[in-house]
């Protein structure tokens, strides 16, 4: 890279200025290569996200494949369409129970214990999960174990028997959560939003003591028989095999897991409803946590590029963004603050924007925040704040493909979510046609700042000014256990 | 949400790293591409050509162990100083800037001095000097160009930049496409010669911020923070990274150059990329940037020794959340024998669900909900073997306490099984392959090795060591260590909010 000889000279000049006027001049030597970042050419990288080899193996399942022999190791995961969702209103904590003892419960041919003693024995891992809106399986074992590991995860996903004593065990454990769930200020307002912005629905549900107690053995069996069949799960497998001896190992071992049609019950609409409220819970502290939002949008929205961007220039960005600049690095009122448009997959997602301060600002900033929001509705955000937010989500698109695995649950999200099939490689296209007008737009459209829900968690007795400035205050009576 | 936590991730990553990581390989060995700077500035270079992406780190070899009373904190207020800017980047003209910068040092130094007068502050005199600093502080908002660090690696495609202090080290890492390095190493390599301390009294606040959410309001960073400071009675290991709150509210922008000056040399540093690159070619551009900063005489590191323990210290804090406990053994660092000792205690007692303490106390007396052991709070000096539990009422931490007792007594008269020891093999030969499997991780693992044992091929000896190490020696180690002398106990004790 060739130097530019105007700014070397500059730069000299500035030197010997601060050689005058600080005694702490900061290592001054004037000979330096000094570059323009601006002035710096890259060549460019062609970069087409990686694919995966899919097959349709017997019984339904649909399996992604990727060879790599760098390491001798061999990673499988399973996508199951599950979730929290679909488990009845008094037995909220059903499904991730039902995710948590069928790892931990055994099979009918292996007790849980002697499970977790195979495994860790040979450094591997089989785990499982239930979250809100699918079920997830991984394996990762040394190439040497993969009959071990295989026969594991196929076990453990086609038959277990859930121990009354480990639902038992994990009941206990979920019920001590709940007693703890009000230690944390942050978490405290993360469920209030939550609830709050997805009342009467299930999005907005948390379980309860009640609710963990009244969850049995024969709820789980039942949860795992409806949705864990062959032809309602999508796998994937990466590492270092051959590729037809890989299909041959799980065909033999799903051999026995049956095509069998999957009923989902019926999850109610999010209702669409924005309207201001805030909510308020106490708690000693000397800083406020601070949440607002409201619904946002579904991933099928075709404004979808757009409110990215919008979200990355107004506090998704970090750094580059409005709320970071205002709030923090101008102001010092947080060391945290941000907005996040959480886009729903089967219905409408969130937008949340959060900030931690000292209680007696608390108002100050919740209403910088407001304003900082309103803005973005009200004029078009400048040409360098759309480049940057533009440019960064485009070149960093190859950061979501660093490894194998991650490259297969990006393909397996692509058809669990139904997105369309050129979703990826359409993707940066897709940013890279986003125009001010988008932005401007997209901001009036899915930004409510006169109607926004604020959960505010602190003692408003130090509060600079009242919360009811904001509108009536609904205080949260934090349960006590 | 995602990047809500800028600066405590690396912070929180290094409170925890333990010593079970690093195994040893023959491969490794031959891939890491070393070399060192006229300088002395130390490079750790290896390819993996998987994908066109690399991760750097630059870790410098200071933390805040290297402070001194009455300016903690000092070390990570000057990590977050290094995002704003350089006499080139960050500013629309620095030679109008500086003079600005200096009045408001000047305006500062005089309302810092006078708000420690506590009662006898003259509350006009403050009031004219708030206003005064604000007014050059709105004035200087037109000269510069905020963050522009981050708008320029994030234009590129850059990910995870991002910086951590801890006791030991403060690093600085970003993530990005192969063919932007060169961005890199002009930002970086600026950064390091001519950075200007910017915006440095709306930081303090910043990390005055930092402070009530990761420790004042934050019930487990408080017990850990009060933990370490009641065992450690002389060793600066006993201070908060962070630093207390009197200290980040007055630390003098002066004091904060100087710690500068005096670490961030390129002779006590190690520079580390991962990925897409060619070794060679990384050497040459590093030259290029690097080369002429100045070595500088790196002064003479602590000296101060904890004195041996003579009688447990228990302690408790109190707050409005449910219990847990913390207690903690003196024991040396690496690469004493007895650290790898206790690499092997680690992996027996807390690691995965066939662990001992998890087996006894989660399992099957069912008294905790999560039970682990750690080594912290850092790897430079001696250090605390850490056993940390959480009670499921209506058991008590009491009974966690004793429990975990128990285990410590069977450590001591029983000999561990082959099985176990055999395990703790298996799990280091995995994690050797499985780290070269990520660009971030091995950059990370090797310039921290580098910065902590002084020799990154530490990794490859580890697992000799531990091969070596018989059911005696954990039965003497814990012996010797894991006594009530030794130790410090704290509890978190619940306390309901008015």
């Amino acid at each position: 890279m060739k130097q530019s000889s105007k700014l070397k000279v500059q730069s000299s000049k500035f030197i010997s200025c601060c050689l005058l006027l600080t005694a702490y001049c900061l290592l001054a030597v004037d000979s330096w290569a000094v570059v323009h970042p601006s002035k710096l050419k890259f060549k460019p990288l062609e970069f087409n996200p990686p694919s995966s080899e899919v097959v349709l193996l017997n019984n339904g399942i649909i399996l992604h494949m990727i060879e790599d022999h760098e390491l001798p190791t061999i990673d499988m995961t399973a996508v199951i369409r599950t979730g929290s969702v679909y488990e009845p209103e008094d037995k909220i904590g059903l499904a991730g129970m039902a995710g948590t003892v069928m790892r931990t419960g055994g099979t009918t041919t292996m007790k849980g214990e002697d499970i977790n003693e195979i495994l860790e024995f040979i450094a591997g891992s089989v785990e499982a999960g239930i979250g809100g809106e699918s079920g997830t399986a991984s394996m990762s074992v040394m190439k040497k174990d993969i009959d071990t590991g295989l026969k594991i995860f196929a076990d453990i996903l086609m038959n277990p028997v859930f121990s009354e004593d480990k639902l038992e065990m994990e009941k206990q454990k979920a019920i001590e959560s709940i007693k703890r769930q009000n230690d944390d200020p942050s978490n405290i307002a993360r469920r209030e939003f939550r609830k709050t912005v997805y009342i009467n629905h299930p999005f907005g549900r948390f379980p309860t003591i009640d609710t963990i107690n009244r969850i049995k053995r024969d709820d789980l069996v039942r949860f795992h028989k409806q949705y864990f069949k062959p032809n309602n799960v999508i796998m994937g497998v990466t590492g270092d095999f051959n590729k037809e001896d890989v299909i041959k190992k799980i065909e033999e071992a799903f051999k026995d897991w049956k095509f069998e049609d999957v009923d989902f019950p019926k999850v109610p609409k999010v209702k669409e409803v924005y309207e201001n409220s805030v909510n308020y819970a106490f708690k000693n502290t000397t800083q406020s946590v601070i949440r607002m939002g409201h619904l946002g949008i579904k991933q099928d929205n075709p404004d979808f590029y757009a409110v990215m961007v919008m979200d990355d220039i107004l506090g998704g960005g970090g750094f580059t963004s409005r709320l970071m600049k205002e709030v923090r690095s101008d102001r010092g009122l947080a060391y945290s603050v941000w907005s996040s448009f959480v886009v729903g997959k089967f219905d409408l997602g969130l937008f949340a924007a959060g900030c931690e301060t000292k209680a007696d600002s608390t108002l100050e900033v919740i209403t910088l925040m407001k304003n900082i929001i309103e803005e973005m509705g009200k004029s078009p955000v400048s040409d360098e704040e759309l480049k940057i937010a533009k440019e960064s989500i485009i070149n960093s698109f190859i950061f979501g493909f660093i490894s194998n695995l991650q490259v297969l649950s990006q393909r397996i999200n692509v058809q669990y979510y139904n997105l369309p099939h050129d979703y990826l490689e359409k993707y940066r296209d897709n940013i890279a046609k986003v125009t001010k007008e988008d932005v401007l737009r997209v901001a009036k459209k899915y930004l409510h700042p006169d109607k926004l829900t604020f959960v505010v968690v602190g003692d408003d007795k130090k509060f600079d000014k009242p919360l009811s400035e904001l509108g009536d205050v609904r205080k949260i009576e934090l349960e006590k256990f | 949400m995602k990047r809500r936590k800028i600066f405590c991730l690396l912070s929180s990553v290094f409170f925890l790293i333990y010593l079970y990581i690093p195994a040893s390989s023959e491969t490794l060995d031959k891939r890491v591409v070393e070399h060192t700077l006229k300088n002395g500035m130390k490079l750790l270079l290896l390819e993996r050509h998987q994908s066109p992406i690399i991760a750097t780190t630059i870790m410098f070899k200071v933390g805040s162990v290297d402070e001194r009373t009455g300016m903690t904190g000092i070390a990570h207020l000057l990590e977050h100083m290094l995002f704003k800017g350089t006499k080139m980047l960050g500013t629309k003209d620095y030679k109008k800037e500086k003079p600005l910068l200096d009045k408001m040092d000047k305006i500062a130094v005089q309302l810092d001095t006078e708000e420690r007068k506590g009662e006898k502050i003259d509350k006009g005199k403050i009031e004219k000097l708030r206003s005064e600093l604000k007014r050059l502080q709105d004035e200087h908002k037109n000269l510069i160009i905020k963050d522009e660090f981050a708008s320029l690696y994030s234009k590129q495609g850059g990910v995870g930049y991002n910086a951590g202090t801890s006791r030991d080290m403060t690093s600085y890492v970003i993530s990005l496409p192969s063919n932007k390095l060169e961005l890199w190493a002009v930002i970086e390599s600026d950064r390091m010669k001519n950075p200007v301390l910017r915006e440095f009294y709306s930081e303090r606040n910043v990390i005055m911020e930092e402070r009530r959410m990761s420790y004042d309001n934050d019930p487990e960073g408080s017990l850990f923070e009060n933990f370490l400071s009641a065992a450690y009675n002389a060793h600066p290991y006993g201070m908060p990274t962070i630093g207390w709150m009197s200290d980040i509210k007055f630390l003098p922008k002066k004091e904060v150059e100087r710690f500068l000056k005096t670490y961030y040399a390129p002779n006590n540093c190690v520079v580390t990329v991962v990925g897409d690159i060619d070794a060679k070619k990384i050497i040459e551009m590093m030259d290029k940037y690097f080369v002429e900063i100045p070595p500088q005489n790196i002064p003479e590191r602590v000296w101060t020794e904890e004195p041996e323990q003579i009688g447990e210290r228990r302690i408790e804090v109190e707050f409005d959340a449910n219990p847990s406990i913390i207690i903690g053994y003196h024991k040396p660092t690496l690469p004493h024998h007895d650290d790898y000792v206790f690499d092997v205690i680690d992996f027996i007692l807390g690691s995965g669900r066939t662990s001992r303490l998890y087996k006894k106390m989660v399992e099957e007396k069912r008294i905790a909900v999560s039970v682990s052991t750690f080594s912290m709070p850092g790897s430079r000096y001696s250090n605390l073997f850490i056993f940390n539990g959480v009670p499921r009422a209506p058991h008590t931490v009491k009974e966690l306490e004793d429990a975990f007792y128990e285990e410590i007594e069977r450590l001591k008269n029983e000999p561990v099984s082959a099985k176990e020891l055999e395990k703790v093999i298996n799990h280091l030969e995995a994690h050797h392959i499985r780290q070269l499997g990520s660009n971030r991780g091995m950059s990370d693992t090797l310039a921290y090795y580098q910065t902590v044992a002084g020799n990154w091929k530490y990794m490859m000896t580890h697992i000799d060591k531990i091969r070596k190490i018989t059911p005696e020696d954990v039965m003497n180690t814990a012996k010797k260590y894991l006594i009530k002398n030794n130790r410090t106990v704290a509890v978190l004790v619940k306390k309901e909010g008015k």
